[in-house]
């Protein structure tokens, strides 16, 4: 707990500090290395507390230090690390590029506190906290439309979603007389069916989905991905949405323990969750192959990927309503969270290479990806790992979270989800591939090399490694999110 | 002890590298380091071949179950979930290692006069493709075994989409959409088969007769599909067509040979393996799959225009053989059948291979490989022209090659089940009416006035030479392959019958 407090610390020094030093000299950049240790310090700072192994408490009891909070934690951190440093060459802002950055550590700070969260209320302010810096950073492009209508967008339907989680706080808070997420689960446990905890459960999954992007919630995150900053959008779809995930794994998960949701064996969260896994995941890798421009495209296949991470949530409510297939829900909420680790490291290399193109090229619609592999070749490579790993191909480290989560459910009732997740699997390498072609095995316009700067290839070259590593040496990855899922069960 | 297996698939991969940094250097020298790896490969092969076919003979076999030479280690271990790094041969995968490791060391030798384009990429690739596809033949544990399934095809994709024909983007898709679906739906078996069994495992040795016969057919059904698509059986097949024309010579040859080697191979060793009951139940379905494929690919070459397609449809036909032989034996519990499918691959692997070799060799010497276009080989290009009827020999099974002996045993093997099966002889005879044909319109008939090509040269011509030994020691001591074999099928037909 302590080198969690001492992150938080080192964290809000950095986001307060980093505007007012450029008031000091003339380095532009100070704020943004600033930021940057201090990121990098609470990486290191978290990794200390994951090597603790101790579970404990703190601030009262708003805040719980687990192997569940420590993964995301490092997940987050690592991404927005990655987010901050391939920011310096795209400069967002020019000279207000210390208040980007100041907003940048405001989130990962948010997220931090997120990842820890035991108290309904101390989730909401991370959630905030987590939450509005972004909507400026959508649309520091100020003087770009799009970017205006991206953080507009964002903007709105967060503002919504945050609505919706505080109405359900309240409810529960209602129902159950308090905040501490151990203490409504107790008090759901000792009460008989309720509907207006089924109304709050619902809430919670809407309020959290709209991070999560699954469908039907994630009508912003094409819009936003395209017009944000395309630095921001690798923060959106391998930081914050993550966030979601452990917001909605720390309340709703754990309600789910005790909770069926109805009283009759239809409308269970099992069911929901399979159903929202699978549409998320199908309307996902329908809406990526019609797609023209790369943001989009990775937008559409970051949503099909967040159904995959439902379908551990669906054996897991599963498991919890009828008291069988404990096997399956250990396999599946490790799968889920290595998925989840997963994820963000491959979605993060496809945005990251999408950003230097864009930075480079000057467009993102798939044309200018024709013969990428002549001009930028290791962008080109590092996108490339990364589809094959999003598609699920061994020996990279998407893979292994598939296996774990199709592995799941397929001799369960669930086995529906599987087979639709191994279709969808099979259909999403149509797109990748596409692109692969494209890159690999099209004519582009010209074939001249492009400058790929070494901050970006050093990046790439971490990305692909923990893709190919994660892929050849899963065991030390699998057993941490096993260890993790394992906290889940109580 | 040095751990053989798996320095025969890492040598090839690991050399991949290695092999680009010095082609692009010297092009020479990248070509003999290339060929000089997959000859260490093969002389490794070699010696992997005989160490089974030594043990066979009634000497001691060591390591796991019935497979020889096995290395095992944890690869991940948590407590609900374990996957282990396991290796072995026996007498159905050693002669498959042994195919890949002289076809790629063939196609590597015939890559030198046929490809001319970005060298150093091409030949890292076919060290690549060369590893991965021995890590199928070797591989014990079912995701071990679909992690090389599916890195065989990563570079085919390139492999077809770069160095191909004019419709080469278009069948390097076709190619990964169909191989990818089918081995997702491969997957589907193979975690199955994985939880069908306490405590779960994904090791072939102890899945063999324990899963239960109940859950057997939607998994065997799902793994007859993906191995199907790799094969190709019809109706999975029209991805091939269009994979084995576009694909340059050296590559179709790995592709028709080695890699369809790879369907038949998992069909014996999982779906029938894994799934003996249900096999047993479903297999005069999955001959009567296996004879369609037969005439179908036979009836089909009839029609071909073009002597890459006629030769592609012959091989079509050719891996019929290989389904039809194998789900004989499991209906009628003979074990000729299925010895002939074994020795059907290997010999398969030549027939096919020397086959659209010189059809590549064809169409850089007379720059077509059109039928009607093609006149008198036999005075324009005399030694590919002769070498041409002899490989068609092959593939039509005329003895002596060995190709004479497996399809006698299928055929055998078939009328055993059901003497319906005899109707497969059928297809040799259709397959040489084609070929005497088409040898009579290409070679023997009188050369167009002032036509000229190139004919083959040095190391090129002794490499032909090399394909059609393999098939004629196999026509004379077809037990250095039936032999080993032998064990294995006893193995697996216990379990059907069980």
């Amino acid at each position: 707990m302590d080198y969690i407090l001492a992150s938080v610390i080192i964290l809000s020094a950095a986001a307060l500090g980093a505007p007012l030093l450029q008031f000091l000299g003339r380095r532009v950049k100070l704020g943004a290395y600033v930021s940057i240790t201090a990121v990098a310090a609470s990486i290191v700072l978290i990794a200390a507390n994951t090597a603790t192994g101790v579970t404990s408490t703190g601030f009262g009891s708003l805040l719980v230090s687990d192997p569940l909070g420590d993964l995301f934690a490092l997940v987050v951190l690592c991404v927005t690390l990655a987010v901050a440093v391939a920011s310096l060459y795209t400069s967002p802002g020019g000279p207000s590029l210390s208040s980007y950055y100041s907003l940048l550590t405001f989130s990962a700070l948010g997220m931090l506190l997120l990842s820890y969260s035991a108290d309904l209320l101390m989730l909401f302010v991370a959630w905030e906290l987590m939450s509005l810096p972004t909507y400026v950073l959508a649309g520091f492009d100020k003087k770009r439309a799009e970017s205006n209508e991206a953080a507009a967008k964002y903007a709105i339907l967060g503002a919504l979603s945050s609505a919706i989680i505080l109405y359900a706080i309240s409810l529960t808070y209602g129902v159950t007389g308090t905040t501490q997420i151990s203490g409504v689960v107790a008090k759901i446990a000792s009460e008989s069916f309720n509907p207006l905890v089924s109304v709050a459960i619902i809430l919670f999954i809407v309020g959290f989905g709209f991070k999560m992007s699954i469908v039907p919630f994630h009508m912003w995150v094409p819009d936003a991905y395209e017009g944000a900053p395309p630095a921001v959008a690798t923060l959106f779809a391998s930081a914050t949405k993550k966030a979601g995930f452990v917001a909605a794994i720390r309340v709703v998960l754990a309600v789910a323990t005790v909770y069926v949701l109805a009283p009759n064996s239809v409308f269970t969260l099992a069911n929901v969750f399979a159903v929202l896994a699978v549409v998320t995941m199908t309307l996902g890798n329908v809406a990526a192959l019609t797609q023209k421009s790369m943001t989009r495209l990775l937008a559409y296949s970051s949503i099909a990927q967040a159904g995959y991470i439902l379908v551990g949530f669906a054996i897991f409510a599963y498991s919890q309503q009828t008291g069988l297939y404990t096997y399956n829900a250990v396999l599946g909420m490790t799968g889920s969270l290595f998925h989840i680790v997963n994820h963000a490291i491959m979605k993060g290399a496809a945005f990251l290479a999408a950003t230097l193109v864009l930075i480079q090229l000057k467009r993102s619609d798939l044309d200018i990806y024709n013969g990428l592999a002549k001009r930028m070749p290791i962008t080109a490579f590092t996108l490339a790992i990364s589809f094959l790993a999003l598609g699920g191909i061994p020996p990279l480290s998407g893979f292994w979270s598939k296996l774990l989560l199709f592995l799941s459910v397929i001799n369960t009732p669930l086995a529906w989800v599987a087979v639709a997740a191994i279709l969808n699997s099979a259909f999403s390498l149509g797109y990748y591939f596409w692109v692969i072609k494209r890159m690999y095995l099209d004519q582009g316009e010209s074939t001249e090399r492009v400058n790929e700067p070494s901050g970006f290839v050093v990046i790439f070259a971490v990305l692909v490694g923990l893709m190919i590593g994660i892929g050849l040496f899963p065991q030390q990855f699998i057993a941490f999110a096993h260890a993790a899922a394992t906290s889940l069960f109580t | 002890m040095i751990p053989i297996l798996s320095v025969l698939l890492l040598l090839p991969i690991a050399a991949s590298g290695p092999a680009y940094l010095i082609l692009r250097r010297d092009r020479k020298a990248g070509q003999w380091f290339t060929m000089a790896v997959t000859s260490v490969v093969l002389v490794l092969a070699l010696y992997v071949f005989y160490y089974v076919y030594s043990g066979s003979a009634g000497l001691v076999s060591s390591g796991i179950g019935q497979y020889a030479l096995s290395e095992q280690y944890s690869w991940v271990s948590i407590s609900s979930f374990g996957v282990n790094y396991l290796v072995g041969v026996d007498g159905l995968s050693s002669p498959l290692v042994l195919a890949t490791a002289l076809l790629t060391l063939f196609a590597v030798i015939g890559s030198r006069t046929l490809i001319d384009r970005s060298e150093p990429s091409y030949y890292a690739l076919i060290l690549l493709f060369e590893g991965a596809i021995i890590g199928v033949f070797v591989s014990l544990n079912l995701v071990l075994f679909y992690l090389f399934w599916d890195l065989v095809m990563l570079p085919m994709f390139f492999l077809i989409g770069l160095w191909g024909g004019d419709r080469r983007k278009y069948s390097a898709m076709k190619f990964m959409i169909f191989i990818f679906t089918g081995s997702m739906i491969l997957l589907l078996a193979l975690m199955a088969a994985y939880l069908g069994v306490n405590p779960t495992t994904f090791d072939i040795p102890s899945l063999a007769g324990r899963i239960p016969a109940s859950i057997q057919y939607l998994p065997l059904l799902a793994s007859f599909i993906g191995f199907g698509i790799k094969l190709p059986v019809f109706p999975l097949h029209s991805w091939l067509p269009d994979a084995y024309t576009q694909a340059p010579a050296p590559v179709t040859v790995l592709l028709a040979g080695v890699q369809s080697a790879m369907g038949g191979y998992g069909l014996i060793r999982i779906s029938i393996g894994l799934f003996p009951q249900a096999s047993h139940q479903w297999a005069l379905a999955f001959m009567a799959v296996g004879l369609v494929t037969m005439f179908y690919g036979a009836f089909v070459a009839i029609l071909s225009k073009d002597l890459k397609s006629m030769f592609a449809y012959t091989s079509i036909a050719g891996m019929g053989f290989v389904v039809f032989g194998a789900f004989a034996s499991v209906a009628s519990g003979s074990a000729l059948g299925m010895e002939g499918s074994i020795l059907e691959m290997f010999v398969h692997a030549f027939t096919a291979g020397s086959l659209f070799m010189l059809a590549g060799y064809i169409q850089k010497g007379m720059g077509t490989t059109e039928i009607s276009a093609l006149k008198g080989l036999r005075n324009v290009i005399p030694r590919a022209g002769t070498f041409l009827v002899f490989a068609c020999a092959g593939a039509m099974a005329l003895p002596p090659f060995g190709s004479f002996v497996a399809e006698v045993l299928v055929i055998v093997g078939g009328i055993d089940a059901t003497p319906y099966a005899a109707v497969a002889i059928l297809v040799p005879v259709i397959i040489g009416g084609y070929m005497l044909w088409m040898i009579r319109k290409v070679v023997l008939s009188p050369a167009e006035v002032n036509s000229a090509g190139s004919d083959l040269k040095g190391l090129d011509f002794g490499v032909l030479v090399l394909y059609l030994v393999p098939l004629i020691v196999m026509m004379f001591f077809s037990v250095l392959v039936l032999g080993p074999a032998a064990p294995v099928v006893q193995h697996i037909l216990q379990l059907v019958v069980r």
